[in-house]
């Protein structure tokens, strides 16, 4: 391409501090360097870690571009890059898979050392960047920020995709819905005729439920304070749906009624609300309930009384899933593609990037599930 | 026996009210009812649960009671129905049950039964029904065991048969703390071979998980505890690094993940303390850490949810997940074979009279296990 090896003026959605607007700004964006790969992002999504970093994070994480779900093409690779090539398509990854790692070598976790989130998860970004506006470094967001029609991105955190996949859906599986529907098929590893409750009804939550659904649950309870939700829950496969403001005791004690004094199989909690958190955990079966931490805080600490532990009941947490990044996504894609996964049940908005504010503003307010941007044309 | 079916009065140590020293008393013991078995107690050991619910107690709910829930005995007699049991027969009452029909002993994933006391009675810490009167008062039956009592009766559920020729006055020790903190490591984390793991408390039952750990192949056994006098003891049950928190000037997890490059395999909380089961998961690896709470406490514990969100896991243990008609009497062969150790843990040895003395000796730390001789 005709941009190879040179800086790239592009446009950006830049995030100068937190609580402020995004801007559309200029930026410069560096060529790859060794190991790294550029990419033309095609299209992105808003997750609610991009809105949790805006409101609430960490003031050295700023000025940041956001973004880290998203689908794109190479524009080009940096020295010893053999495994992409100009044109592939690729969905950029906020966790990576070097290989070479203890964590990588092992089947139990998808963590990497070579990740931003092993040493930075405070700022949510590594120190340096590729990015730069108007003289000042601009960090990249979770080693991908895909708020730009280009990035640059370590090859360890890139999968390469089926050349036919349709980038306006599958740009979902870059977060979202990888971390939903794997929580469920692998982090709490349901099982065929399960029972499950699912908390929370956002693009995670729903995927949660898709999950639990393809995993073979016999019963999947949607649990979510807005029932504007439940329709699509039930799209995903929902068989219950609870609003716990409808009772008034906690709704772990009426899952328990409602399951015949058991409690669930399997609860999943989308919300990172520590409350909700204490709540799925006690709705659970006591000698073999699992419970799996999916959502995001780092402002709280969640708790609960020893004696749900001593019961029999496990609690584990889940990122992205539990799916190892590049051997994954590529295989989640080719399911969207034979029909194994939804994906455009999430999408309910279009825009373009310009709108960005808008959609955060959708999420905040809980329209929604999905916002596509389109990036670049 | 001649006592067959007759009210038995006999000794027991009985607690009248928390806080107060237990009361010597003479006792009566009716006989067993359907599907029951009163067993003469031979020999028995305090736990610290004995402990806390004596010492710490928010209320009178739970007494007069009689504690203990550690011993072995002799079948006396049995009521109709039972005839797994028969007199002779060398038992060990346990605090937890397995009925083999309900859901949860139907399951291979939990040592839960339906039937157990805990569902629906924790509070008192006892069924409300008891066999044990004392000048025509009812006395509750601690964990549906109370073994300070020369004889007991329980349902069959609760009783466990061993082997004929095992040494009652060291296989009690089966009853609870030895089985629970074993388990917790064996069962519960499932220490893998050539795997690190740290014991935090190192009491009898946090001694036992040393234990467990080593009989399971642990490469490296970190030994957790403030007070320094008990790592000579953690050495003999298998041991290899010896920590105490107030020599460092910083949280013991980040020195155990130094010393680890990156964090324990599998963590044990035997302490019944919070600050330190956050501390147990905080120690462990990122991506594949497990750790156990063992210990006791009706106070919330805590951590930041990324713990658990990086891959650590949270569980807990009760009776080390032991079913326990299943596994207590394996645990005795497995003493009498050599392949655990339960000599080491008993520090003292005192007659039933002396209960007070054990009490302070355990609440002084200055005690692992003593075992009390039940006879005259």
């Amino acid at each position: 391409m005709a941009t190879a090896g040179k800086v790239i003026k592009c446009r950006a959605a830049v995030a100068w501090e937190p609580k402020a607007p995004l801007m559309m700004e200029e930026i410069e964006v560096a060529p790859p360097q060794e190991g790294e790969i550029r990419i033309k992002v095609i299209a992105t999504g808003l997750c609610h870690t991009d809105l949790y970093h805006l409101v609430d994070g960490d003031k050295r994480g700023f000025p940041v571009v956001l973004g880290h779900e998203s689908a794109g093409v190479v524009e080009s690779v940096g020295p010893g890059v053999t495994d992409y090539k100009p044109g592939d398509k690729v969905i950029p990854l906020f966790l990576s898979q070097c290989g070479k790692c203890k964590f990588c070598k092992c089947p139990k976790t998808n963590l990497c050392e070579s990740s931003w989130a092993t040493k930075y998860h405070d700022i949510m970004a590594e120190p340096t960047s590729r990015f730069t506006c108007r003289g000042q470094t601009i960090l990249q967001f979770m080693g991908t920020s895909t708020f730009s029609e280009y990035t640059v991105i370590n090859q360890n955190a890139v999968a390469k995709i089926d050349e036919n996949a349709p980038l306006d859906r599958v740009f979902l599986l870059g977060c979202g819905i990888t971390t939903g529907y794997g929580a469920a098929v692998n982090t709490a590893g349901v099982t065929p005729g399960s029972v499950c409750a699912v908390f929370g009804l956002g693009a995670v939550g729903l995927a949660a439920v898709m999950g639990c659904k393809n995993a073979g649950a016999s019963r999947i309870f949607a649990v979510d304070i807005n029932e504007k939700k439940f329709e699509k829950a039930k799209v995903f496969g929902a068989t219950d749906f609870l609003n716990p403001k409808a009772y008034n005791k906690p709704i772990s004690e009426v899952l328990i009624e409602m399951t015949n004094g058991g409690g669930v199989d399997f609860s999943i909690e989308c919300t990172g609300n520590t409350e909700v958190m204490r709540s799925a955990l006690e709705s659970c079966a006591k000698g073999w309930g699992v419970s799996v931490v999916v959502g995001w805080t780092n402002v709280q600490d969640f708790s609960a009384k020893p004696i749900q532990l001593i019961y029999g009941k496990t609690w584990k947490g889940s990122l992205f899933g539990g799916f190892k990044c590049k051997d994954s996504v590529p295989k989640l894609v080719r399911d969207y593609m034979s029909g194994k996964i939804m994906l455009d049940e999430f999408i309910t908005h279009k825009m373009n990037l310009e709108q960005v504010n808008d959609a955060i503003n959708l999420m905040k307010t809980g329209q929604g599930i999905r916002t596509i941007m389109t990036v670049s044309k | 026996m001649a006592t067959a079916g007759k009210v038995i009065k006999c000794r027991a140590a009985v607690a009248w009210e928390p806080k107060a020293p237990l009361v010597m008393e003479e006792i009566e013991v009716a006989p067993p009812q359907e599907g029951e078995v009163r067993i003469k107690i031979l020999y028995t050991s305090l736990c610290h649960t004995d402990l806390f619910h004596l010492l710490e107690s928010t209320d009178n709910k739970g007494f007069p009671t009689i504690l203990g829930h550690e011993a072995a005995g002799v079948v006396e007699s049995v009521g109709p129905g039972v005839t797994e049991f028969k007199p002779g027969d060398k038992v060990i009452p346990n605090s937890g049950c397995q009925c083999r029909e309900c859901k949860f002993c139907k399951s291979p994933r939990t040592n839960l039964c339906e039937r157990s006391w805990v569902n629906d009675h924790i509070e008192y810490m006892s069924y409300p029904k008891t066999s044990f009167t004392c000048r025509g008062k009812p006395i509750l039956q601690f964990t549906n065991t109370g073994t300070l009592a020369e004889y007991i009766v329980i349902r069959q559920i609760y009783v466990v048969k061993i082997d004929d020729d095992a040494p009652l006055d060291r296989v009690c020790l089966l009853g609870c703390g030895v089985t629970t903190g074993y388990g917790a490591a064996v069962n519960s984390a499932g220490v893998t071979p050539g795997s690190v793991c740290a014991v935090f408390g190192l009491g009898a039952v946090g001694l036992a998980a040393v234990m467990g750990c080593k009989n399971a192949g642990a490469s490296r056994i970190f030994a957790v505890d403030i007070n320094e006098k008990k790592f000579e003891k953690a050495k003999v049950f298998g041991a290899t690094d010896f920590l105490n928190p107030k020599a460092y000037n910083k949280p013991i997890s980040e020195v155990l993940i130094e010393m680890t490059n990156g964090g324990v395999d599998f963590s044990l909380e035997c302490v019944g303390n919070t600050e330190v089961s956050r501390l147990a998961l905080e120690s462990c690896a990122k991506g594949w850490g497990l750790s156990v709470l063992v210990g006791y406490t009706n106070t919330d514990f805590s951590s930041k949810p990324i713990q658990l969100i990086y891959g650590k896991t949270w569980k807990g243990t009760l009776l080390g997940g032991f079913k326990i008609k299943d596994g207590v009497p394996k645990l005795v062969l497995d003493y009498m074979s050599g392949k655990i150790m339960l000599d080491e843990f008993i520090t003292q040895r005192m007659k039933l009279e002396q209960v007070n003395d054990v009490v302070k000796l355990m609440k002084n730390g200055e005690c692992i296990r003593c075992i009390l001789d039940m006879s005259k």
